[in-house]
C-alpha cells in the first residue's frame, strides 16, 4: 500500500493530542506492530496455558488440599494450617521412604553413568556397524517399564527366581530379594540401570562427537595414550552434558514409583512387607488410595516437591561452578594445544612430504 | 455326597436342559420389568471386573429391551476397580449407572453410601428375598437402605491334595477327609493337628501362607476388626489373639510354607508338593485350576475339594450391583442390576465365570450343582453343592473404614513375620499393634 509510505501530512495543524498518532496510523501498519510485539508470545502460549492447566493448577490445588483435613472419599474436614506438613515429618514412614529413595538412588545413579559414559566411549570408536551397536543400547529404554519390571521381578523372585536357582546351583544361599532391605534396593536399582543407561550413553556419545577430533589427533600426535585422551579430554569436554544427565537423573529417580510398585505387585503393603522398599511416591500413592488421607498424601508431595527443587537449585549452583571453571580452563588448555599443534605444523611442513604422509594416515584413521 | 456323582451323559443332559430353561426363563422376566420403564432409547454404561460372566446376559437383556443399549467396561482385577471407583467418586464424576463392588472394599463404599441410590426405591423390597439373608445385610448401610443387589459370594471349603495326603498316610476320600477335620464341628484346632500330623510324616508345610487363614479367622467371628457400634476391637481382643497364639505357633513349628500369596512361584508351589492344604472360597477354586495348569499340572495333579471348614462358616469376597446417584438412568440402571442378580442369571454366570450365587434359588439350579470344568478338574467334587452347604451359616461383619488397611498394613507385615522366621508370635502381634496406633488409631 502507498499510504505507508507516504509522509506524516501538513506540519501546520497544531500537535495532535497524544492518541491521534496511533489512530492515523493505517491498520495494516498497527497489525504488523502488534504481530512483531505480540506474536512471540501468543506462539509460545500454548504451552503456558497447558503447563498452567496441568501442572501449576494442580501444583496449587495439591497446596490447598494439603492444608486441609481431607479424605480422598469424604471430602474436606477443615483447615488444620500446616498440621500435615508437621505430622509427616514426625512419621517415621515419611523418613523411611525418603532413606529408600535416596537409596535406589544413588545404587541406579552412579553405576548408570559410569556405565553409559564406558558405553558412550566405546561407541564413540571407530567401530564396525555404528549404527546397529547405537541402536542396541537403546532397546531396553523403549520397552515399557512394566514389562522390563514383571520380567526382571520373575527373575528376582525369592523361591523360584532365576537368580537365586543360579545361586543355588552354586551352593550359595539364596539372597532375600524381596523382603530385605539392601537387597531389594539392589534389585530395583538394577531394574532402573537396565532401562537407562543405553539412554544416557546415546546423550553422552553424542556430546563426545562434538567434541574438536583434530584436538585428539594433535593430542595423539604428542604422545598421549587412548586412556590419557580420555580422562584428560574426553571426560572435561562432556562435563557440560554430565551435568545435563545428572539432573535428569536426579529427578527421575527421587520419583521412582514403577519399579517399587511392580517389583512385588501381591504384597500386603505397598514397597515390601516392611516397607523395604517404599519410595516416597509409593509412600504418598498409598497414603492417598489405600489410607484415603489425601491430605496427607498432599503434604507428602509438597514435601518431595521441595526436595526435588532443592535437589535440582544445587545441581545448578555446583554445574556453574563447574562449567566457569570448565570454560577458563578448557579455553587456556585448547590454546596451548592449538598453539603447539600450529607450531608443530611449521615445523613439519619445513620437514617436507613426510609430514603430508602423517597427516594422510590421521585423517584415514 | 454319594447321590451327585453322576455319570458324564447324564450330567450333559442336564446342563443342556438347564440352560434351555434359562433362556426361556430369562426372556419371560425381561418382557415383565419392561412394562413398567420408558420406551425412550437409553444407554447404560456398567463396570465390573475380572471375569463376572455377564456378556450374554448383557444380550438377552437389550434383545428383551430395544430401548436399552448397554455400554459395559470390564478392569482387569478389583484392585484397579477400586482405584478407578475412588477415582471417579472423588472427582464428583464419570461414574457408571451400574457399579459393581467386591466386598474388600465394601466398608469404603459405606464411608459414602449416600452416594448410591437406595435401592428400596426402584423395587429392592420385591426382590429381597432371594438371596442369603447376609448377603443383604452386607448390602444395607447404617440407615437401612439397600445400596447393592448381591451377585457372587465365596463361601470358603478347603481344597486338599489328595496325592500328598495318601503320602502322608492321611485319608483321600473327600467325606473322609472332612471328617478327618472334624466335619461341622471342624475346628481351628482340629485343623492344626492334622497339620502337625502331616509336617511329621512329610516335613512338608502344611498351607501355602498364614495370610488366607487369618483372614478367614477374622470373618468368622460376629465382629472382626471393629465393633458393630464402629469402634475399634483389635487391641485387647482376647478372642482374636488366642486365634493369632495358635496360627503364629502353628506357622513357626513349619506349617507354613512362606509363599509369595498370589504369585506362587508362577503355580509351582501347587505342583511340587509345598504345601497340601489350601483355603478356597468358591471363585478360589478357578485361581487354583489356574496357578495348577500353568505351572504343568492337570486334575492328575491331586487337587480335591472338601465340604469342611475349620472353625465354622467363613465367606471371603463377592461382589455387588449397586447404582450411583451420579446415574442419570436409577431405574432402568436398577432393574438392570435385578436381572443381572436373578436366580437364572447367576446361575448361568456361574457356568460361564464359576461365581458362586447368592440367589438361594440358584444355588440349587441344575446348572450350579451339576458337572463342570471345575469339577472335572477337583477330581469330580460336586462343587456347587458343597459351596451351597458352606455358605450356610456366613455371618455378616460390620466393617469399619479402615478394615482393608487393618487387614493389610497392620497385619500383613505381622504374617510375614511369622512366615519367614522374623519374629514369634507374641513380638509380632505387639508390631502389629504399633502399626495399628500408628496407622489406624492416631492418623
Amino acid at each position: 500500500m502507498t499510504a505507508t509510505l507516504t509522509p506524516p501530512p501538513a506540519t501546520t495543524t497544531p500537535p495532535p493530542p497524544r492518541r491521534a498518532p496511533k489512530d492515523k496510523q493505517p491498520f495494516r501498519h498497527r497489525l504488523s506492530r502488534f504481530d512483531v510485539k505480540a506474536s512471540p508470545y501468543i506462539y509460545i502460549a500454548p504451552f503456558f496455558i497447558l503447563f498452567g492447566l496441568v501442572g501449576l493448577f494442580p501444583l496449587g490445588y495439591t497446596f490447598v488440599v494439603s492444608l486441609n483435613k481431607w479424605n480422598l472419599l469424604t471430602g474436606p474436614a477443615g483447615f488444620i494450617g500446616l498440621d500435615n506438613y508437621v505430622a509427616e515429618l514426625n512419621d517415621p514412614f515419611f523418613w523411611n521412604s525418603l532413606f529408600n529413595t535416596v537409596s535406589i538412588f544413588l545404587l541406579s545413579a552412579i553405576p548408570q553413568l559410569v556405565g553409559a559414559v564406558l558405553i558412550a566411549a566405546v561407541l564413540d570408536q571407530n567401530i564396525r556397524a555404528k549404527t546397529f551397536w547405537r541402536m542396541s543400547v537403546l532397546i531396553p529404554y523403549v520397552v515399557t517399564p512394566v514389562a522390563v519390571t514383571l520380567i526382571f521381578s520373575s527373575a528376582f523372585d525369592e523361591k523360584y527366581g532365576l537368580i537365586n536357582n543360579l545361586l543355588a546351583s552354586f551352593h550359595l544361599d539364596p539372597v532375600m530379594w524381596k523382603t530385605e532391605t539392601f537387597p531389594s534396593h539392589v534389585a530395583i536399582a538394577t531394574m532402573v540401570n537396565w532401562r537407562w543407561t543405553g539412554y544416557n550413553a546415546l546423550i553422552l556419545l553424542a556430546a563426545m562427537q562434538a567434541v574438536p577430533r583434530d584436538i585428539y589427533e594433535s593430542a595423539a600426535l604428542d604422545g598421549a595414550g587412548a586412556v590419557r585422551r580420555f580422562f584428560s579430554m574426553t571426560l572435561p569436554s562432556i562435563r557440560p552434558t554430565m551435568i545435563f544427565v545428572i539432573i535428569t537423573a536426579t529427578v527421575g529417580g527421587l520419583q521412582i514409583f514403577t519399579e517399587p510398585k511392580l517389583f512385588n505387585p501381591t504384597t500386603a503393603t505397598p514397597g515390601g512387607p516392611q516397607r523395604q522398599y517404599q519410595t516416597t511416591v509409593l509412600y504418598l500413592w498409598d497414603l492417598a488410595f489405600n489410607r484415603q488421607n489425601f491430605g496427607k498424601a498432599s503434604a507428602v508431595a509438597w514435601l518431595l516437591f521441595l526436595i526435588i527443587v532443592l535437589f535440582g537449585v544445587l545441581n545448578f549452583l555446583v554445574s556453574r561452578r563447574i562449567a566457569s571453571t570448565e570454560a577458563r580452563v578448557s579455553k587456556r588448555r585448547m590454546t596451548k594445544l592449538l598453539n603447539d599443534h600450529n607450531q608443530q605444523k611449521t615445523d613439519r611442513a619445513a620437514q617436507g612430504s613426510l609430514a603430508v604422509i602423517a597427516a594422510a594416515e590421521e585423517k584415514r584413521s | 455326597m454319594k447321590f451327585s456323582r453322576r455319570t458324564k451323559g447324564l450330567a450333559a443332559v442336564a446342563s443342556a436342559a438347564a440352560f434351555a430353561l434359562l433362556a426361556t426363563g430369562c426372556s419371560g422376566g425381561g418382557s415383565s420389568t419392561a412394562a413398567g420403564s420408558s420406551t425412550d432409547p437409553i444407554t447404560l454404561t456398567v463396570t465390573t471386573f475380572n471375569t463376572m460372566g455377564y456378556d450374554d446376559l448383557y444380550k438377552q437383556y437389550e434383545a428383551a429391551h430395544p430401548n436399552i443399549t448397554i455400554k459395559a467396561t470390564n478392569i482387569d482385577t478389583g484392585d484397579n476397580a477400586k482405584t478407578d471407583w475412588q477415582t471417579k467418586q472423588a472427582a464428583g464424576a464419570g461414574l457408571p449407572d451400574v457399579q459393581a463392588v467386591e466386598e474388600g472394599w465394601l466398608s469404603a463404599v459405606m464411608q459414602v453410601s449416600d452416594q448410591f441410590n437406595d435401592l428400596s426405591q426402584y423395587g429392592a423390597n420385591d426382590i429381597k428375598d432371594r438371596w442369603v439373608d447376609w448377603k443383604l445385610k452386607q448390602a444395607t448401610d447404617s440407615n437401612g437402605r439397600i445400596i447393592g443387589y448381591g451377585s457372587d459370594i465365596g463361601p470358603e471349603g478347603l481344597c486338599y491334595n489328595s496325592a500328598a495326603f495318601a503320602a502322608a498316610g492321611l485319608p483321600t476320600d473327600r467325606d473322609a477327609v472332612a471328617t478327618l477335620f472334624g466335619g461341622d464341628n471342624a475346628t481351628w484346632d482340629d485343623y492344626f493337628a492334622v497339620g502337625q500330623k502331616y509336617h511329621a510324616a512329610t516335613g512338608k508345610a502344611f498351607y501355602d501362607q498364614s495370610g488366607f487363614l487369618w483372614n478367614a479367622m477374622v470373618n468368622q467371628q460376629k465382629e472382626g476388626y471393629y465393633k458393630t457400634d464402629g469402634s475399634l476391637n483389635v487391641d485387647g481382643n482376647a478372642d482374636l489373639k488366642a486365634l493369632w497364639g495358635k496360627l503364629s505357633t502353628a506357622t513357626t513349628s513349619g506349617l507354613s510354607a512362606n509363599q509369595t500369596a498370589w504369585d506362587w512361584g508362577k503355580g509351582k508351589a501347587f505342583t511340587d508338593g509345598t504345601f497340601s492344604t489350601f483355603v478356597c472360597p468358591g471363585w478360589m477354586l478357578g485361581v487354583v485350576k489356574g496357578q495348577v495348569t500353568s505351572a504343568g499340572g492337570s486334575a492328575a495333579t491331586g487337587w480335591d475339594f472338601a465340604n469342611v471348614f475349620p472353625g465354622g462358616a467363613a465367606n471371603w469376597g463377592g461382589s455387588f450391583l449397586t447404582v450411583p446417584t451420579q446415574s442419570k438412568h436409577p431405574q432402568e440402571a436398577a432393574d438392570l442390576a435385578a436381572f443381572l442378580t436373578s436366580a437364572d442369571s447367576e446361575a448361568a454366570a456361574f457356568g460361564v465365570a464359576g461365581t458362586f450365587p447368592s440367589v438361594t434359588a440358584a444355588q440349587t439350579s441344575p446348572a450350579v450343582t451339576g458337572t463342570n470344568d471345575l469339577s472335572t478338574f477337583f477330581n469330580n467334587a460336586p462343587v456347587g453343592q458343597i459351596l451351597a452347604d458352606r455358605s450356610k451359616g456366613v455371618v455378616a461383619q460390620y466393617k469399619g473404614p479402615d478394615d482393608s488397611v487393618i487387614q493389610s498394613q497392620v497385619f500383613g507385615p505381622s504374617i510375614q513375620e511369622i512366615d519367614s522366621g522374623k519374629a514369634d508370635g507374641p513380638t509380632a502381634w505387639n508390631n502389629a499393634i504399633t502399626l495399628l496406633n500408628q496407622l489406624v488409631v492416631n492418623k
